[in-house]
């Protein structure tokens, strides 16, 4: 297949995703349930997601506080913010 | 035919051969029956070729050509008149007479078949009792089936010539008996079979010393017990100079001058060979003895503390464990320079890992493990050679050391020995090992191996599920601090894996009440989509195609979104 050679051509992928990494830690939460074969690049999506906000938001609030750098609390406040949004 | 034969007067491998052939014993001609010409098989069976097959068919290809012709032969006596016009002996005496003697290599199916006819012949003569003339002809096929048999290079061709020769010489007697007596056909077949085999031992520790290349072994030379101790000394002195290492490099490379070996390890190659001539009365018992065992390594390691003449004793010990340690090795010769170099070479080495060892010994056991597992990759090695056990142990002393600093040196070293392991004996690694840690002097790198000491500490130590929960973790934090574009805290990335942690916790429980509400105990990729739509990341505007296309790379985008490819196929198959 053309999807097949296209990948075995280039086999660095920039920023693979912890493909294994997510899968234990699913297995490890609900061990009576099963991922889906693509799901988890769908979950490193939506962690990407996730984390991206939260970087977003932790820095608004670091330049609020007109902080040079980012500190715990800010990323504690944001967290705040960012759970309660992604509560599904 | 047999004219031709009997004016070889020299014993060539095909008139030694044939005699062979003539005067082993037939065994069961079983397995060549069924691929022989139909005609043959329609003979009645003998009680001669009864017995023939009767014997056990473990021998050579060889045995059972022969055997498989002369038990023909026997009941099949008259077929000879029938064979003698555009037969296969005729066709092996036309080959005999103009193919090369020493085309070793010969097709098999040329000479096997047609060998294997005229051995029906000749050993049809044979049966005829007691012609002396007879035997001389039975030696052409052995002698044209050995180009075939012996596809080995000429040195084993001439090895087997004089095998030959003495095995003629004893096989001449029982062939002039009838064939029909077993006893003289397992005489003859034990002799070839015995021939066979000590033809495989003297070459298999050739190849397995070097199987990559075939080369003759180094010249040895005599080693001189005193010159070795005072290089010994002189080695630890020169060693004992911090940075000071023009002085060490001269020495190997004039060793490695004279051994044209594929790799660098010629000096530890020689030295081993040097040990085993040294005799060292004082230490050889209790090294003999700890070599087996790891004792050595705490002994070693005592001599490490003190001082080069110290080392120097310590030295002379190892070398003589070396002596003790390589029994099998009967290379008496070995040039004293030859260690001499090596140890200079290994000098430097050996005195940063021992550097680092001294400065280090409370570490010791956090990377006991590590040096465990050091000591069984060198030791897979080394059961390769011959002498494995000890120099195993004193392997495992060197990895104890290398294991500690890990430095660079180390590694080089260690390499070396992996890759000299399965040429080389064990010996000579071991020499290479002995002297590495035995120096012990003011270190080069001392500094940079202790600060990276700490680093490997802690990797040795237990793994948790904590350890690769808290790397998947810190991986996601590593993108956070790079989406924030801010500079971050120590604090602030562990916070965020805390908030990654129970984020994970709320994903997992999301997934499984969408899953559970689809009646479905796997998740798919409709639960994810669903779950992203709650979140407010999937809209009607904003699709999960375009999430997918704007933040994962090709390859995974390629897996999730399905795309139309030639064939009238879609992948991935919705």
């Amino acid at each position: 297949m053309a999807v097949a050679a296209t990948l075995s051509q280039r086999r660095r992928v920039k920023r693979k995703a912890p493909r294994g990494f997510l899968r234990r830690v699913f297995k490890r939460q609900k061990p009576h349930l099963h991922l889906g074969t693509r799901c988890d690049l769908l979950v490193h999506l939506n962690c990407l997601l996730f984390i991206r906000r939260l970087a977003e938001e932790s820095r608004t609030d670091a330049c609020k506080n007109k902080c040079g750098i980012i500190k715990d609390q800010h990323v504690l406040a944001a967290a705040k913010v960012m759970l309660k949004k992604s509560r599904g | 035919m047999a004219d031709s034969d009997l004016s070889d007067n020299e014993p060539t491998t095909r008139t030694l051969l044939r005699h062979v052939l003539d005067t082993e014993a037939p065994r069961t001609p079983r397995r060549r029956q069924s691929t022989r010409a139909g005609v043959q098989r329609a003979q009645p069976e003998s009680p001669f070729s009864m017995r023939l097959r009767s014997q056990t068919k473990t021998t050579p290809r060889r045995q059972s050509h022969r055997a498989r012709s002369i038990g023909r032969l026997a009941p099949h006596i008259q077929t000879k008149g029938q064979l003698k016009e555009q037969t296969p002996r005729t066709l092996l005496e036309n080959i005999l007479l103009t193919a090369p003697e020493s085309s070793m290599v010969m097709p098999e199916s040329v000479v096997k078949p047609v060998p294997a006819p005229q051995m029906v012949q000749l050993s049809s003569r044979e049966s005829s009792p007691g012609s002396p003339d007879l035997q001389l002809p039975e030696l052409n096929p052995p002698t044209a089936m050995a180009p075939s048999l012996l596809t080995s290079g000429k040195r084993k061709k001439r090895l087997r010539l004089s095998e030959f020769q003495q095995g003629m010489d004893q096989g001449l007697p029982l062939s002039q008996e009838p064939v029909t007596e077993p006893p003289a056909n397992t005489g003859a077949s034990s002799l070839t079979s015995s021939l066979n085999l000590t033809f495989a031992t003297p070459l298999l520790p050739q190849s397995v010393q070097r199987p990559g290349l075939s080369r003759r072994p180094p010249p040895r030379r005599a080693v001189d017990v005193d010159i070795f101790l005072q290089d010994l000394q002189d080695t630890s002195v020169a060693t004992a100079l911090p940075g000071d290492r023009t002085p060490v490099a001269t020495l190997p490379t004039d060793t490695v001058l004279e051994d044209t070996q594929p790799f660098s390890q010629p000096l530890i190659g020689r030295s081993p060979s040097v040990h085993h001539s040294l005799p060292h009365p004082s230490l050889s018992a209790e090294r003999t003895v700890s070599r087996r065992t790891r004792s050595s390594g705490p002994g070693l390691q005592n001599n490490s503390p003190e001082k080069p003449a110290q080392l120097l004793a310590g030295k002379a010990e190892k070398v003589d464990a070396l002596a003790m340690g390589f029994p099998n090795t009967s290379n008496g010769t070995s040039a004293e320079d030859e260690l001499k170099p090596l140890l200079d070479r290994d000098g430097e080495e050996v005195e940063e890992i021992m550097e680092e060892s001294m400065s280090l010994d409370e570490v010791k056991e956090a990377a006991g493990a590590q040096a465990s597992a050091r000591a069984e990759e060198p030791e897979a090695h080394m059961e390769v050679t011959e002498a494995e056990g000890a120099w195993g142990a004193i392997e495992a002393k060197e990895p104890e050391r290398s294991s500690r600093d890990k430095d660079a040196e180390g590694r080089t070293a260690r390499p070396e020995l992996a890759s000299s392991a399965p040429d080389i004996p064990q010996a000579r690694q071991l020499e290479f090992l002995e002297p590495a840690p035995s120096t012990s002097t003011a270190g080069l790198s001392a500094e940079p191996l202790s600060a990276r000491l700490p680093t490997r500490v802690r990797t040795a130590g237990p793994r948790l599920r904590q350890d690769p929960y808290k790397m998947g973790l810190s991986h996601y934090a590593k993108l956070f601090s790079f989406y924030a574009k801010m500079p971050m805290e120590k604090k602030a990335l562990e916070m965020v894996e805390k908030c990654l942690d129970k984020y994970f916790q709320r994903l997992c429980d999301d997934l499984d009440v969408f899953a559970a509400h689809a009646g479905r105990k796997t998740v798919r990729l409709e639960d994810l989509e669903l779950l992203m739509r709650r979140q407010g990341l999937v809209t009607d505007r904003v699709s999960l195609h375009v999430l997918v296309e704007q933040h994962l790379p090709l390859e995974y985008r390629q897996l999730l979104i399905p795309c139309a490819f030639s064939g009238n196929t879609v992948f991935p198959a919705q």
